[in-house]
């Protein structure tokens, strides 16, 4: 055998390669796994011991709809539901009111069901309409804060009456809970709520969610309410349990699939002129009107729901932003929506101003892996773009600080040649220490004719906010400072306040596979300034309250919008800014506004937000909750803290079939598992990596003797 | 071709490398598994001056966390420091405490992050019924019985959690004995407290 080797050694050397690979392949398969391991992103019911996955059970079918029954597996095929969606877009404003059907498919007399109906909104989704039609009437909902509307809802579920109750569960998860609905007996609910349209290249979007993926359920909360009791019941939410009758609250699956026809209507009044209109997966007939606005319908009457609805509209080209202002009039306040819009085509006339770019980057242990080189990634394309009057530094921070340069330099070869070693080079280690990064950053001179934009990209906890806000009033001065966060743990409150402080933008990256693409849209945002230093004159306003409170500047591709609230207004307007180094100003007439609806739920959607924002520093919790509990009741606004409930009278349910069972309330809440960080170090791979190295480096230098 | 390759550069370049790698990697996960232990060790004295009084005492001078509990299982002789913050950097020290959840001595549901291979191993070992002891920074021990275990996938599940009760929930990967990372399984245990006038 040996012999054979020694003559063979090609023989021998695919030994050698087999050993490899059999190590390396027991390392990376896992040994003693049990199959089901890593890689299977799919794992199906078996595993989730306690936890069915809401559709599972019907994936192949394609978003049939369910009602579960309290014997597990046992399905009752749920009613189709009828989805009317009508949509209202003013500016930047889009006004939607969804009618869905409920539909209680039993003919069993005493059937009496809850209909718990998940869907997604988007992020920036205000609701604040809430209506039940049930035969000829209309009963509005009534803005409650949330553990008393859920009081009130399950007391009036117990009397038998008909209820709804809609709820937030998360800032874009919304659940509808409709009780005691007859058998063979539909009930309607209408919901209104309003977003912002997106603006990013050059045109507007609208998007109504439709086919829910990944993207707005990441997880799915029905499961809790519905799931079958195991025993342990820790997990139910027990007011939810059925009655004690058969039947389990029946579930509404997002996914409500192409079973569910939709139908759309929408109109359009953009505040400026439009070229055309063009909806991305649907058919669509849009018909111009007397205002320069736009009707549009689907040309289906009806469509399944298996895929978003999109629509985008794209601004007449122009050189010169344009300024639009809508108000609206409602208790005695004025509202306003003033919405400055960048030039759709670059202006290459238009002096340029000079950069001064510091990166300032996180290369602490925790950003090892893809978020560090996706950002490197990031670097090196926005390096070689800068032009050759800006100047630029990178300031790498872990526990100690280290700067590129001393301060920004001149944009040369050599400087980015060094740069781009540099950044090749970053690589994490250590601990997190914002300050003296900043505070280095902050160091070279302030200089009013370039634009210095400071990028702080963390993915820590940024602590000691007194000092980093003592820093940044004392030095920052008219920099910009643009902050990124990565992954779960940023103080996103801090960061978008620093932003704001500096007039620039706070941007979050809940994703790792995320961060390059969301660096490149910054950079290259960055890269394009149309107007800095924008103010609006505040002559003629009185008892003015705007969000945000400092205006930042303006880019291409990126509209500023400011609500504003006001005991009066002026006739006229002014806006300042610079354009390079040229002052500019832009006069807009507030009386000939078109009057719009929405605004002061804008405005309040705005205040909420912000009011947020200080809920997690340390010891306002309360303070917020009364504060965002004031501004969501005087609005109709659902929020975390308020509910939408509404009620009919009259009893419907004889109160001696058996109702739901008295349970405990718990304030229920979710936490998506996918938040958590990764909880294993691989200390094993490694060990087991580096222990096979190990013999086979030994295995190779004993064949090598021997043959020697 | 024949009896040469063996004093081929190649070969002795190869051994070489592999003995940098294997002695590498072979350093970097013994220091992971020493590093949980030894960070436990200098975590037990910044706890002892919390419990002192010292406001957020850090365990090393760059640390960027704290300890704000301690998690004991008398029965397998477990007795952690938990960190603030569950997130990369402080795994790797000790338990977590994810920001969102209670904190010790408030009521609501308190959750805790551990890595499965090195801190939270003993949660394989975890039985319905175990007692399990938070010590908050004011010196109070609160009792829990652990109620449930489950293992859910991160992809796709939420934890419920609940602002009135006052229940522990341990969160862990999944499955314990696998070799690689980044699996989206999750081992979950949850404990309800148990009234401190029963101290059963």
């Amino acid at each position: 055998m040996l012999n054979e080797w020694f003559f063979l050694p090609r023989a021998r050397l695919h030994r050698c390669a087999r050993i490899l690979m059999v190590c390396m392949a027991l390392a990376t398969s896992g040994v003693g796994t049990p199959p089901t391991d890593a890689g299977s992103a799919e794992s199906p019911v078996t595993l989730s011991t306690g936890v069915v996955p809401t559709m599972g059970i019907n994936e192949g079918t394609e978003g049939t709809l369910l009602f579960r029954t309290d014997q597990a597996g046992r399905f009752t095929p749920a009613p189709v539901l009828k989805t009317d969606v009508h949509i209202a877009v003013t500016g930047t404003i889009a006004r939607a009111t969804v009618r869905q059907e409920f539909t209680n498919p039993s003919t069993r007399k005493g059937d009496w069901l809850e209909g718990i109906y998940v869907f997604p909104l988007p992020e920036t989704a205000a609701v604040d309409h809430l209506r039940m039609h049930v035969g000829e009437r209309i009963i509005e909902g009534q803005i409650k804060e949330r553990a008393e509307a859920k009081k009130v809802y399950e007391q009036a579920k117990q009397q038998g009456q008909r209820t709804s109750l809609l709820d937030q569960e998360r800032p874009n998860i919304f659940t509808t809970s409709v009780a005691n609905i007859g058998p063979g007996e539909h009930i309607t609910i209408e919901i209104e709520y309003q977003e912002t349209v997106r603006y990013d290249d050059e045109q507007f979007h609208l998007r109504f969610p439709m086919a829910v993926g990944q993207r707005y359920i990441p997880g799915t909360p029905v499961i809790i309410e519905g799931q079958v009791p195991t025993g342990s019941g820790t997990m139910l939410d027990t007011d939810r349990v059925p009655d004690a009758s058969r039947i389990t609250p029946p579930i509404q699956s997002p996914r409500y699939g192409s079973i569910n026809p939709l139908s759309l209507s929408l109109t359009l009044h953009p505040g400026f002129p439009i070229d055309k209109v063009e909806s991305s997966f649907h058919p669509i007939i849009s018909i111009p009107d007397a205002e320069g606005g736009y009707h549009v319908t689907l040309r289906a009457d009806a469509v399944p729901a298996d895929r978003d609805f999109q629509l985008s509209w794209h601004p007449v080209a122009r050189t010169e932003p344009i300024a639009t202002v809508f108000t609206e009039q409602k208790n005695g306040q004025t509202y306003a929506m003033l919405m400055l819009a960048p030039p759709t085509q670059h202006d290459e006339k238009a002096p340029r101003v000079p950069r001064d770019l510091t990166f300032i980057i996180d290369t602490s242990g925790s950003m090892a892996g893809p978020s560090i080189d996706q950002a490197k990634r990031a670097l090196a394309a926005a390096l070689p773009r800068l032009s050759m009057q800006d100047r630029f530094n990178i300031i790498q921070f872990n526990h100690t600080v280290r700067s590129l340069f001393a301060g920004p330099q001149p944009v040369t070869t050599t400087t980015i040649k060094q740069a781009i070693h540099y950044t090749e080079r970053l690589s994490a280690d250590g601990g997190t220490e914002v300050l003296p990064a900043l505070r280095q950053a902050l160091k070279s001179p302030q200089e009013s004719a370039r634009l210095q934009q400071i990028i702080l990209l963390t993915d820590g906890q940024v602590g000691n906010e007194e000092e980093l806000f003592e820093l940044l009033h004392q030095r920052v001065g008219t920099r910009r400072l643009f902050t990124i966060g990565i992954g779960s743990t940023p103080n996103s409150h801090l960061m978008r306040k620093a932003a704001e402080f500096g007039r620039g933008t706070f941007t979050y990256i809940g994703k790792v596979e995320e961060v390059e693409q969301k660096l490149e849209r910054l950079f290259r945002k960055l890269e394009r300034p149309v107007l800095t230093d924008v103010s609006v004159d505040q002559a003629g306003w009185s008892g003015l309250e705007q969000y945000p409170a400092r205006i930042a500047d303006l880019y291409e591709g990126e509209p500023i919008v400011l609500a504003m609230k006001a005991d009066a207004l002026p006739s006229h307007a002014t806006l300042h800014g610079q354009v390079g180094s040229r002052p500019w100003s832009l006069p807009v007439s507030l009386n000939q506004t078109a009057t719009q609806g929405g605004l002061s739920v804008y405005w309040a959607w705005q205040k909420i937000s912000s009011l947020m924002d200080e809920a997690t520093k340390e010891g306002r919790a309360e303070v917020t909750k009364t504060s965002v509990i004031e501004v969501a009741l005087a609005h109709h606004l659902v929020s975390q803290y308020t509910s939408l409930v509404a009620v009919d009278v009259t009893p419907a349910r004889p109160t001696d079939v058996p109702g739901t069972e008295p349970g405990q309330t718990t304030n229920l809440a979710n936490m998506q598992l996918s938040a958590l960080p990764k909880t294993a170090t691989g200390w094993q791979l490694q060990l087991l990596l580096g222990l096979s190295a190990l013999v086979l480096a030994a295995l190779v230098r004993r064949l090598r003797n021997e043959v020697a | 071709m024949t009896g040469t390759w063996h004093r081929s550069r190649p070969v002795v370049w190869l051994i070489a490398s592999l003995l940098a790698i294997g002695l590498w990697q072979v350093w970097e996960g013994s220091w992971m598994y020493a590093k949980a232990g030894l960070a436990q060790l200098l975590l037990q004295r910044a706890w002892t001056r919390s419990l002192e009084g010292e406001a957020m005492p850090k365990p090393w001078p760059w640390a960027d966390t704290w300890p704000i509990a301690r998690l004991r299982m008398p029965r397998l002789s477990v007795d952690l420091i938990v960190l603030a913050g569950a997130h990369g950097r402080t795994l790797a020290f000790g338990p977590g405490h994810v920001g969102s959840s209670a904190l010790p001595g408030q009521t609501g549901t308190m959750m805790l992050a551990g890595h499965r291979d090195t801190h939270f191993q003993f949660l394989q070992e975890l039985q319905p019924d175990d007692r399990l002891e938070i010590v908050g920074m004011d010196g109070t021990t609160r009792r829990y019985r652990v109620t449930e275990r489950q293992v859910m996938d991160s992809q796709r599940d939420s934890i419920a959690t609940s602002d009135e009760r006052a229940e522990l929930i341990l969160v862990t990967c999944f499955p314990f004995d696998a070799i690689t990372t980044g699996g989206p399984l999750r081992f979950v245990v949850r404990a309800d407290a148990i009234p401190q006038a029963d101290r059963s």
